[in-house]
């Protein structure tokens, strides 16, 4: 087993080992302990937490955004099915080569869209304000990974490169602000809780 | 340089190491500063500078849990923004937790993520609770509710003489010399609440739902005691004294034996009672508490009061009060009770759980140093409403009426500014009530 392919594994199981502290320490504190009376319906309004309330059209910061919005969720798809990817290649399944041409040209934009956002965060004073080196870091090393992603797919001489980067992000995962592939979905779930029981959501 | 002592910043520290569930754990950890959040805030809207977006406010908080509770804060400090409590952050967290936020949640529905940012900001204050670090001006009036029972200082005697005159009023309008405003009345269905403001400044919104319930044939009673709805240590964070806030009342519902609970119209006092109450004083109530904007609706849908919308002919629209409508999802009663006593009910936009906050709403009323602000976001309510071609902006909010007051003096908007049971009361027909 090649150095970089021991690298890029160990980096991962490393990762999965913390977020799965993280996650099962959220869980394990479960929910908070509400003895008010409940007026709704948690089961509902968690699904529409999920979805419904992650729509466009209900969510001002995707709607006043609308570029920042589509281009972080192509920037996210791009990073799941970077990670997808990642496990194709360490089973080392053959992909048609149409689909691999196909997915090169994914991880490319969905690349140039995490740039792009790291770019409007380097050069809007606001953001720059708000941010903390992490952000620049996280946004870089996914935008990184996804053009690498790309790269193998286009030329396996590029299996070094892509796998130190692969193991790069794996090992930053944990680090910083990308925990929030965890805490995204306890978010969504603690609020869909919340406004549930108060019979705010699902709406009427 | 000012410093806080060792003593101090652990006590707020403490709040942030809770781990009675994961819920702040989850919120401290998920905001990715993306910026979204904004356009939500109506202080960022009024006043576009980066320390007003929510994310800054989430980020005051979480940042001194990554510096004290994550192993990259504590050997990296840099490299996430972890910050020590030293006194320029606190005073910072008092300038925005408190001075820029009205806790109205609504960046919360909007986070692209799903942050609780309201909630991230209460436990802020929560911190600065226990590091003694309130502003005087919003403790006062916590100090006035537990010094005196209600959070203006109404003595026993201004309060019934009040009612007294209030009694001979609702007599005098209904033609009933046996209308009453009962009070400490035992075994009565239901106990009244009233938000103070009400008997010191707005006395005809009691007179108004005095009327409801002679109108309903409603069994009920104030009582002398405990009549304040409001909780002003919901805003303050400090949870001991919401607690003691919020067991008076308990404790008056059980001397009364009274059935029910009814919350005046006051979005945050209905809020800290009915949703936080339980939590604060670490116990269910044993009985219903409901808010009186869904006991005027029921007595509608009953047909125990009859209206004739034709009495209320101005245009009306409605304000929706944060902790009522986004926090207490009591959105549709108030349309309802609308549509039936008004013949020109018109919406704001937006409205609803997408409403904007007046700027009244987390203590901003009482916290006098930070009225510049509080007025400045408050135009884009008058914006709001000016569009809406209203003459009459109702409320189930006398936070909020206060708030709006100011708004139609400073803005010049020429409306008035009334309860839904003021509206509702101005509609009954009171021939086939009698």
């Amino acid at each position: 087993m090649e150095w970089y392919l021991i690298f890029a594994l160990a980096a991962f199981f490393v990762c999965i080992a913390v977020l799965l502290f993280h996650l099962f320490r959220v869980i394990s504190l479960g929910n908070p302990r509400d003895l008010s009376s409940s007026t709704g319906n948690p089961k509902a309004a968690m699904p529409y937490a999920f979805v419904g309330a992650m729509s466009p059209t209900k969510k001002e910061s995707a709607f006043l955004y609308l570029p920042t919005y589509t281009a972080g969720i192509v920037y996210h798809i791009g990073t799941f099915s970077a990670l997808a990817l990642f496990f194709i290649i360490i089973f080392d399944i053959n992909l048609p080569p149409a689909l691999s041409l196909v997915l090169s040209g994914l991880f490319i934009i969905s690349g140039l869209c995490g740039f792009g956002i790291l770019i409007k965060r380097i050069i809007k004073s606001q953001m720059r304000e708000l941010s903390n080196p992490d952000d620049y870091i996280s946004n870089l090393i996914v935008s990184i990974f996804q053009w690498a992603s790309a790269g193998v797919l286009l030329s396996e001489t590029l299996l070094p490169v892509y796998f130190l980067v692969a193991g790069i992000l794996f090992l930053y995962i944990p680090v910083g602000k990308l925990k929030h592939t965890i805490y995204f979905f306890a978010a969504r779930y603690h609020l869909g809780f919340f406004f549930g029981r108060r019979n705010v959501w699902p709406p009427k | 340089m000012k410093t806080l002592d060792k003593e101090t910043i652990e006590k707020g520290l403490k709040v942030l190491n809770t781990k009675d569930n994961g819920k702040l754990l989850t919120h401290l950890n998920s905001c990715v500063h993306c910026g979204l959040c904004a356009k939500s805030c109506i202080y960022y809207r009024a006043m576009p500078e980066a320390r007003f977006i929510p994310a800054t406010k989430v980020d005051l908080v979480a940042s001194i849990y990554r510096r004290y509770a994550t192993t990259t804060g504590k050997i990296f400090p840099a490299l996430t923004g972890a910050r020590k409590l030293d006194v320029k952050t606190a005073e910072e967290m008092v300038d925005l937790l408190f001075g820029a936020c009205t806790l109205c949640g609504r960046c919360t529905m909007h986070c692209s993520i799903g942050v609780d940012i309201s909630y991230v900001v209460r436990k802020g204050r929560e911190m600065l609770s226990e590091m003694d670090m309130i502003p005087d001006t919003l403790q006062k009036t916590v100090d006035a509710a537990l010094e005196t029972g209600n959070n203006m200082g109404i003595s026993d005697t201004d309060f019934t003489e009040t009612l007294e005159w209030l009694e001979e009023d609702l007599q005098y309008e209904v033609n009933d010399e046996n209308a009453k405003i009962p009070l400490d009345e035992k075994g009565k269905d239901l106990l009244y609440t009233l938000n103070p403001r009400e008997p010191k400044f707005f006395p005809l919104s009691i007179s108004a739902m005095a009327k409801v319930f002679w109108a309903a044939g409603e069994s009920w009673t104030l009582s002398t005691k405990m009549y304040d709805v409001t909780n002003y240590a919901y805003y303050t964070g400090n949870l001991e004294e919401a607690a003691v806030i919020t067991q008076r009342l308990y404790d008056e519902m059980e001397n009364l034996d009274a059935k029910k609970c009814i919350l005046a119209e006051c979005g945050h006092g209905s809020r800290a009672f009915r949703w936080e109450g339980p939590n604060y004083i670490k116990k269910a109530y044993p009985f219903e508490v409901i808010t009186s904007v869904e006991l005027m609706l029921q007595y509608l849908r009953d047909g125990r009061i009859k209206v004739d919308p034709g009495k209320n002919t101005d245009r009306v629209t409605l304000h929706d009060p944060c902790n009522l409508v986004r926090s207490g999802g009591v959105l549709e009663q108030q349309r309802e009770i609308m549509k039936m006593c008004t013949t020109d009910f018109v919406e704001m936009n937006p409205y609803g759980n997408d409403n904007l906050c007046c700027g009244g709403g987390g203590g901003q009323l009482a916290m006098s140093e930070y009225n510049e602000r509080r007025m400045k976001i408050a135009e884009l309510k008058a914006e709001q409403i000016k569009a809406t071609g209203a003459k009459v902006v109702v409320t189930p909010c006398h936070n909020c009426v206060d708030q709006l007051s100011q708004i139609n003096v400073v803005f010049k908007l020429g409306i008035q500014i009334k309860t839904v049971a003021e509206v509702l009361a101005d509609a009954i027909v009171l021939d086939e009530n009698i």
